[in-house]
């Protein structure tokens, strides 16, 4: 069996490596693929590698349930959009509905869950309403639970469609407002791209630092090999459109207060998926990148999450990283009270 | 009554009868709709166009050789703001 | 951890067990199914302890594997058995995607196959166990899987699930040696598992044409009933598992399989008179 999230890894960097695979070793790298929710990504990869027989119809199947989620996402931001479209309020489609969105490398294979918008602060309540108005509802009636949110949070609290059962996150900024660093969400409103449907996507560069303050600062790296996929590919095509992507990610990083995140996603992508970053200024590697490889892979061959002493140390930071710790003491006692 | 509406592309929507009702598939969300009538019949005549509730009406009595008891249009307007609310027709 | 590769109709499951016995309970009640040595799997199974102390005190096993549920309740040790078949049902209704799944027993004759579904209590698993034992060929009493390119059925004949009165029902007419063991309390109530005949599982891999649809009823008065063709789709949207997921491909195929498979209510008060119901509406098949 195998230990960890390598193979994987090397699957999406470099395709045919697969190649030296045995069957165990595919239901292995299989159920890690599954596990970090990069199913998708890896059959794209693959599509012009010839794949045993028995693991055909598995990307196969991959290839089609992602289809289906960029449909259903592309759908659901439609839906969105049609709901908010009296309010003439800029709405700023974010993460993999972005990236779908925007017909960008990212969004291929990928699987997409809720949708997340971003909307100016002051815009939050006529949202809210208009949401409520067509057919969105609160998934947690509970008051501590809002006031929470709303005072503490980067978000509402999650709404729920009532007939599609899909959810939406309203989100104002980008990362908790207690967190640090503190990213400018009217930088990135102004500076957002409309499409064609007259929903916005966030500029390149403010996209892949969202994505790069998503990978550190919500959650304990859960999901962190999928964002770091992300990172990569958008760093590939912005940088390869544009000769100025990284000048301008220099800038915008330092108005979002990013630098050293950015340049950490940037070392990371660069050593797990060959991230070209030659034209950025990363710095060394450093001894927490080999304990962030380190939880990055920790998913076992059998798709069990390993090195859980790892997993506990960064689950404890991420807390730390986004609230005050008064206020998670708080937040602790309230849901050992109410559970 | 001056609003405009405009179907989903009927490239993008399968109809199939079943009985009393009409399954309609639409592709952009993936939902399977089951309607009555006249909800097929008013998405078959309003094409591609972008049409008033009286526009459709008037189509609908030409095509299906109804004669016009008045209220077609109201009928016609009460099903489009459903249909509107299920995304399968757009106001212009 | 322990692992087991087991093949039911076309899918490969590999369950993953931190404890040997389930597996071993497993492997002896499919002792007959189709071995697979090559390490290909469709889909992983993972039975773990839900607190890794929780592996000897108590011990609770916490169903998992590549599709998963986040508020899954676990299963008494004991009870590992059901927590293995369980845990390979949500794989299919969660990742499947070659066939339309319908929440269905089959039972197949002459090439065709007749489909039984309902909600839980219809006695659609007891009625394809029965006929299985009077020569039908058995197919599933779980999922019943639709081609939605060929629109013809394919078999999976896991083990056989019986609930509670069930089981007595079925030791009248099957051989002690075809039982797995008896799971008392479990939060179905009394679960036993047959080994489905042998023909069944030599068979697994031959496809059937469907030729007839029934919505049984248990405790009626025997009776069969017309059902309007849109509450007949609505209904097996609802016993489908992945009928959104499958998108146009779904659609197309359940509405394909709507508008050829002659469908019936059927209510009936025992097997006696469900078997003659199914005989006669059989025999006017075309």
């Amino acid at each position: 069996m195998m230990r960890d999230a390598q193979s994987l890894v090397d699957a999406l960097r470099d395709p045919v490596t697969v190649l030296s695979l045995d069957g165990a070793g595919w239901t292995d790298l299989i159920s890690i693929a599954r596990a970090e929710s990069l199913i998708g990504s890896l059959a794209h990869r693959l599509a012009n590698i010839t794949v045993p027989e028995q693991v055909r119809p598995i990307l196969k199947d991959a290839i089609q349930a992602t289809d289906l989620a960029r449909q259903q996402a592309l759908w659901e931001a439609d839906c969105a959009r049609r709901a908010l479209a009296s309010l003439n309020c800029k709405v700023v489609l974010m993460k993999g509905t972005a990236y779908v969105a925007g017909d960008l490398d990212a969004g291929i294979g990928r699987s997409i869950g809720d949708l997340d918008i971003m909307a100016a602060q002051d815009s939050l309540p006529a949202v809210e309403e208009a949401l409520l108005d067509a057919g969105w509802e609160w998934v947690k009636p509970d008051p501590y639970d809002d006031q929470y949110y709303r005072e503490h949070m980067h978000e509402l609290p999650p709404l729920i469609h009532r007939e599609r059962d899909r959810m939406i996150d309203v989100h104002h900024t980008t990362l908790p407002l207690t967190a640090k660093p503190t990213p400018n969400p009217q930088a990135m409103l102004d500076a957002a791209v409309k499409l064609d449907s007259g929903l916005y996507v966030m500029s390149p560069a403010d996209m892949l630092l969202h994505s790069v303050a998503h990978l550190f600062a919500d959650g304990d790296l859960a999901g962190g090999l999928r964002n770091l996929w992300d990172i990569d590919r958008l760093v590939r095509q912005f940088s390869g459109a544009d000769e100025e992507f990284w000048t301008e990610l220099g800038v915008r990083a330092r108005l979002h207060q990013l630098e050293p995140h950015l340049a950490r996603a940037i070392r990371l992508a660069a050593r797990l998926y060959d991230t070209p970053v030659d034209k950025y200024r990363g710095g060394h590697t450093r001894f927490a990148d080999y304990l962030y490889i380190r939880r990055l892979l920790a998913r076992d061959g059998w798709g069990r999450e390993s090195r859980k002493f790892i997993r506990q140390a960064f689950y404890i930071r991420s807390h730390w990283l986004r609230m005050p710790p008064l206020m998670l003491a708080r937040h602790l006692w309230t849901k050992w009270r109410k559970g | 009554m001056s609003q405009l509406y405009r179907a989903a592309a009927s490239e993008g929507l399968i109809q199939h009868p079943l009985d009393s009702m009409t399954l309609v598939y639409q592709k952009s969300s993936g939902i399977t709709h089951i309607v009555a009538d006249p909800v097929p019949a008013i998405l078959t005549v309003m094409g591609e166009q972008a049409l008033t509730a009286v526009d459709i009406a008037g189509r609908l009595s030409d095509r299906y050789d109804l004669e016009d008891s008045g209220d077609t249009a109201e009928i016609v307007l009460a099903r489009l703001v459903e249909l509107c609310s299920l995304g399968l027709v757009d106001k212009v | 951890m322990h692992q087991l590769y087991l093949t039911v109709g076309p899918t490969r499951y590999r369950l993953v067990s931190a404890w040997q016995r389930p597996l071993d309970q497993l492997a002896a009640l499919y002792q007959n199914y189709p071995v697979s040595q090559d390490g290909y799997a469709d889909f992983t199974v993972r039975l773990e302890p839900e607190k890794p102390w929780r592996r000897y005190i108590r011990p609770s096993v916490h169903i998992s594997g590549d599709f998963w549920l986040p508020d899954a309740a676990p299963l008494p040790l004991d009870q590992s058995l059901l927590a293995a078949e369980m845990g390979m049902n949500l794989q299919m209704a969660l990742g499947w995607r070659r066939h339309l799944l319908l929440h269905a027993s089959s039972v197949e004759k002459d090439g065709k196959v007749l489909l039984m579904t309902g909600l839980s209590g219809s006695g659609k698993s007891t009625l394809s166990a029965m006929l299985a034992e009077k020569g039908w060929r058995f197919m599933g009493d779980e999922f019943a899987l639709l081609d939605p390119d060929t629109g013809m059925v394919h078999s999976f004949p896991r083990l056989i699930s019986l609930k509670n009165e069930a089981i007595a029902a079925m030791r009248a007419i099957v051989p002690e040696n075809r039982f797995g063991p008896l799971m008392k309390g479990t939060p179905k109530g009394d679960i036993r598992h047959v080994i489905p005949p042998q023909n069944a599982v030599n068979r697994m891999a031959d496809t059937a044409k469907p030729a007839l649809l029934l919505f049984p009823r248990f405790g009626h008065d025997p009776a069969l009933r017309d059902m309007g063709k849109s509450e007949i789709f609505v209904r097996l949207t609802q016993a489908s598992t992945n009928y959104v997921a499958l998108g146009e491909t779904g659609f197309r195929a359940l509405t394909h399989f709507v508008d050829t498979v002659p469908t019936k209510a059927m209510d009936y008060q025992s097997g006696d008179q469900a078997e003659d119901l199914i005989d006669s509406l059989w025999s006017e098949l075309p």
